[in-house]
């Protein structure tokens, strides 16, 4: 290794414009985050990290391809470090094995698995720091069966309804959903449906999921203000059901369009802050350097897939520029083989899928997994309750406003020993 | 050393030592003796102690002192508490004193868990010698070998009468065989001889059904079976089940229901299994009308899981025996029918998982099979699938696609990536194959077609393709071929093109968009100038 102090470029893909935007910038946030906080101490071996940014507008394939060549080509980036792009597909992963640079990312899709072990030697700088979309299946219908067995909610049948939305990400969801049903004593009775997204019209696909009388309505699209839009036409005429409603229900946009109508709603994330001691801490510190209007919950993200990348280059002994597939070989190496506690749990990349695998649906040991974290909106001028898994959990669940004529949950007593009234412990 | 010798008081004369003075010599027997491994007393004619050597202070808790009583020594010992006496103490005590000068040998546990063996013999002069040997260890291992060899003569006992019987029940089979066999070489009419070989099938059918019992039973014995427990759904093993029985009750005649349970247990999946489908079976064999039903109930250790069965129930006397090995009814010894292992093989199951297993049975009405097996952790239990992939939950899995390509090499990769990504894919080398396709029933929801196959043009395949299915299925043209003019042709034709080799993260998001979001794709758009590129970058 030559010593030199010239920075180390470490691009970075976020859609900074379009209907990202909003995750956009908090992305970039925390890639500014960690790379002050590394560079307070020292940077990289005595280097100082800089981040370059890309915009990727919609996140098309055109886009994100373009994004990776820019870097690669003009700012000879040694890594690719974000968030989440949905929509290239992988295409991105051409130009970035071509140049044998380290790729860490939260796109949160199957198909990473499956380019992935392909060709495990092409492509062993591309790694996703979170659990692929196929996991909110079975994590979902887990959840609603530990709803159900654990006496927190009495479902009226065992019917379930899927509507999707039209991109992978939605499909894979709703399949993984369903495929996982019966073996929890569900049955699927409407769908998965797939709905032309974007869209902010619902009220048809809705009645024809009245017709079906389900216990409970999952729709696998995440765009927040389409979600607002469908729970408001749910409220509209409810159904004695669970309501599940992905990833982009969690975002204050839904909150603010939807309202009185959010209350109760059900929605989850593979990747979000925890709110535990270092979770806090560290929305403290991002909120002290960006505002307290900023969403440490999505700047987690790329925050901790830096400082993990960081301690991955230092361990291996230094990071490598594009063509230095033997440096960042041993970076990858690094990476794989250490198991680093983020502020949002546990980054171990599973050793075939360079995939972050989830807790509790694949290991049972929280300190090897990533929660997959259960919120609902309970009150919707605060932040979501985090109801599900244990031990990261903080309240839990109560009857929806719309199930009317349903006792609320019997409250568990809160001790000493148990103060936050956690059950099956 | 002199002040040893004169603790020890006045040792007896020694004499004849040669090469040495008397006191040098008796120094040397002395510290001969400290080391001897055993504790040495001698005791003079007037039953004072006249020598106790070191390793008796070392080795013994009891307190002596040279000139002291035998009596005192006794009655210490008696009641010091540091030792088990075969006798209560003050008896004890009293027999030691009167057998004081007499030849005996006793072991002694001692509180240190150490066992003594004490013997004592008279000397010439009226007196007496005492030796203290630790036997611990000779005393542990007899024990050991005792138990040993009693388990093994349990064991063989059990393994004997398990062997008769089972040579009991394969020499019937065996001996239906050699009659069987016998008659069917000198049978000439076709149909009896066609009755005795479907005879001889069943025979050994029942003889391999008991050697693969026996097998079990062997492995169970042997501690070869090691449970693994995990939480997983008993709807899975249900359904398995259901599987297995479902077409021996129909062709009974009977009903057999599994209520569907939705619990998460936790045990071993696979012996649990073998414990359920023993019951079943059981129950399908010896039920002539009605029906089983496999059911739970929740019981406050557990889930009760259980197989009711209409058939002829158990008499109360044989319902414990029923779990014995080789037990059958009388009824059933008739009918010769079952080996009466199953249930024997259920309860060293269910032991070995330290599961209960239960009987409630009424004669003539039926009888009722139970399990109960602890509750599991639901977020822990285990899916169907371990590994995950795109052909499990993919966003195309099961999507029926026709593939035309007449390059056998090609057709073969584009049908593998097809299938790991789960499409139902449908291959032809050219228009007459993809056709018949069609008329055979698959009813694609896209068409992937190469442009240039031998005597057709790709377009011209899809459009025949979709006039015989009726519809305008979503279809894609593959093309070795970059030339501009060619790519315009296939745009000009409606069509969405890639150019190869296809990269396949490209080809994913054609399709998805073809099949998903239509208005996504942009025939006359970039894609031409973005594959050219791609192109470009492949060369």
């Amino acid at each position: 290794m030559t010593k030199s102090s010239e920075p180390v470029p470490i691009g970075s893909m976020v859609p900074l414009t379009g209907p990202s935007a909003a995750d956009g910038a908090e992305f970039r946030k925390g890639m500014i985050l960690a790379a002050e906080e590394l560079n307070a101490r020292g940077g990289l071996l005595g280097r100082p990290v800089q981040p370059i940014f890309v915009d990727t507008c919609r996140q098309t394939a055109e886009e994100v391809v373009g994004a990776a060549r820019w870097l690669i080509e003009k700012h000879k980036v040694h890594a690719i470090v974000n968030g989440y792009n949905i929509g290239p597909q992988n295409s991105e992963y051409e130009p970035i094995a071509d140049a044998g640079i380290i790729y860490v990312h939260a796109n949160t899709l199957l198909q990473h698995h499956d380019t992935v072990m392909s060709d495990p030697d092409r492509y062993f700088g591309c790694f996703m720091a979170d659990p692929a979309d196929y996991w909110y299946g079975p994590g979902f219908i887990k959840f609603i069966s530990w709803l159900r067995d654990s006496g927190q909610w009495t479902p009226q049948s065992n019917r379930i309804a899927i509507i999707s939305g039209s991109k992978p990400y939605s499909i894979v969801i709703a399949n993984a959903m369903a495929n996982a049903a019966a073996d929890f004593g569900w049955q699927v009775a409407f769908g998965p449906k797939i709905v032309q997204t974007p869209t902010h019209h619902w009220r048809e696909v809705l009645d024809e999921v009245r017709s079906t009388n389900p216990a409970v309505l999952a729709n696998t699209h995440f765009y927040a203000v389409d979600l607002a839009h469908f729970q408001r036409q749910f409220m509209a005429n409810p159904m004695d059901c669970i309501v599940y409603l992905q990833y982009g229900a969690m975002h204050r946009t839904f909150n603010d369009i939807a309202q009185e109508a959010s209350v109760g709603v059900i929605v989850s994330s593979v990747i979000g802050l925890l709110r535990d001691e270092m979770g806090k801490r560290f929305e403290a510190r991002y909120n002290a350097r960006f505002g307290e209007g900023s969403t440490a919950t999505i700047g987690c993200q790329s925050y901790s897939n830096m400082h993990h990348y960081a301690v991955a280059a230092a361990m291996a002994g230094g990071s490598g520029p594009p063509g230095d597939f033997e440096q960042n070989r041993k970076v990858a190496f690094a990476l794989k083989g250490m198991i680093y506690r983020s502020v949002h749990g546990t980054i171990r990349y599973h050793p075939d899928w360079q995939a972050v695998v989830p807790y509790p649906v694949v290991t049972h040991d929280p300190s090897l997994g990533m929660p997959h974290i259960f919120y609902q909106i309970q009150d919707f001028r605060k932040s979501l309750s985090m109801i599900a898994p244990e031990p990261y959990n903080t309240e839990r669940f109560i009857y929806p406003p719309w199930m009317s004529g349903r006792a609320a949950a019997a409250k568990p007593m809160t001790t000493a020993h148990n103060p936050r009234g956690l059950i099956g412990l | 050393m002199p002040s040893a010798v004169s603790a020890r008081g006045s040792p007896p004369e020694v004499t004849d030592v040669p090469g040495s003075a008397k006191g040098e010599r008796l120094d040397e027997i002395f510290a001969g003796l400290d080391v001897a491994p055993l504790g040495i007393l001698i005791w003079s004619s007037d039953r004072r102690l006249l020598y106790a050597n070191d390793r008796f202070r070392r080795s013994c808790d009891l307190p002596v002192e040279i000139g002291m009583r035998f009596e005192a020594f006794i009655a210490t010992m008696a009641h010091s508490g540091e030792c088990v006496l075969p006798t209560e103490a003050d008896m004890w005590e009293r027999g030691q004193s009167a057998a004081f000068g007499s030849e005996s040998s006793e072991d002694y546990l001692f509180a240190t868990g150490v066992v003594l063996n004490v013997t004592q013999a008279p000397t010439a002069s009226g007196g007496m010698t005492m030796s203290f040997a630790d036997v611990t260890a000779v005393k542990s291992n007899e024990r050991a070998l005792q138990f040993a060899k009693e388990t093994a003569e349990a064991t063989d006992e059990a393994k004997s009468r398990f062997l008769r019987a089972a040579n009991h029940d394969l020499r019937q089979p065996l001996a239906s065989l050699k009659i069987l066999i016998y008659n069917c070489i000198r049978e000439e009419d076709p149909e009896h001889r066609s009755d005795m070989l479907h005879a001889m099938g069943i025979a050994t059918s029942i003889m391999e059904d008991l050697l693969g019992a026996l097998l079990q039973i062997g492995q169970l014995d042997a501690g070869r079976v090691q449970p693994r427990i995990t939480s997983f759904q008993l709807s899975q093993l249900f359904e398995r089940l259901d599987v297995q029985f479902r077409h021996q009750a129909r062709e009974k005649g009977l009903r057999l229901v599994f209520v569907p349970p939705r619990a998460t247990i936790s045990t071993d999946r696979a012996l649990l299994e073998r414990i359920l489908s023993n019951f079943v079976a059981n129950a399908v064999r010896f039920t002539g009308i009605g029906g089983i039903v496999v059911g739970c109930r929740r019981e406050a250790n557990g889930l009760r899981i259980e197989v009711a069965d209409t058939g002829r129930g158990i008499r109360p006397e044989d319902r414990e025996r029923v779990f014995d090995e080789f037990f059958r009814a009388e009824e059933q010894r008739a009918q010769k029918s079952g080996l009466g292992l199953g249930l024997n093989i259920v309860k060293r199951l269910a032991d070995l998982l330290e599961l209960p297993v239960r009987l409630r049975s009424e004669v003539g009405r039926g009888s009722i099979f139970s399990v109960t097996v602890p509750l599991g952790n639901i977020w822990h239990s285990e899916a169907n699938e371990v590994e995950i992939s795109e052909t499990v939950a993919g966003e195309f899995v099961g999507t029926p696609v026709i593939l035309v390509e007449d390059d056998d090499i090609l057709r073969q990769t584009m049908t593998q990536l097809l299938q790991r990504w789960g499409i139902d894919v449908h291959a032809a080398a050219d228009e007459a194959e993809a056709m018949r396709l069609i008329e055979s029933g698959v009813s694609p929801r896209l068409i992937v077609a190469d442009y240039n196959l031998k005597t057709r043009m790709g377009i011209d395949v899809v459009d025949r393709l979709r006039k015989a299915i009726g519809a305008e299925i979503p279809a894609m043209i593959v093309t070795a071929d970059a030339e501009p003019r060619v790519i315009e042709s296939i745009r000009n034709a409606g069509l969405p093109v890639l150019v190869k080799p296809v990269s396949p993260p490209r080809l994913r998001v054609l399709m998805h968009n073809l099949l998903f979001e239509p208005s996504l794709v942009n025939v006359a758009g970039p894609t031409a100038a973005e594959n050219r590129r791609a192109f470009r970058d492949q060369e």
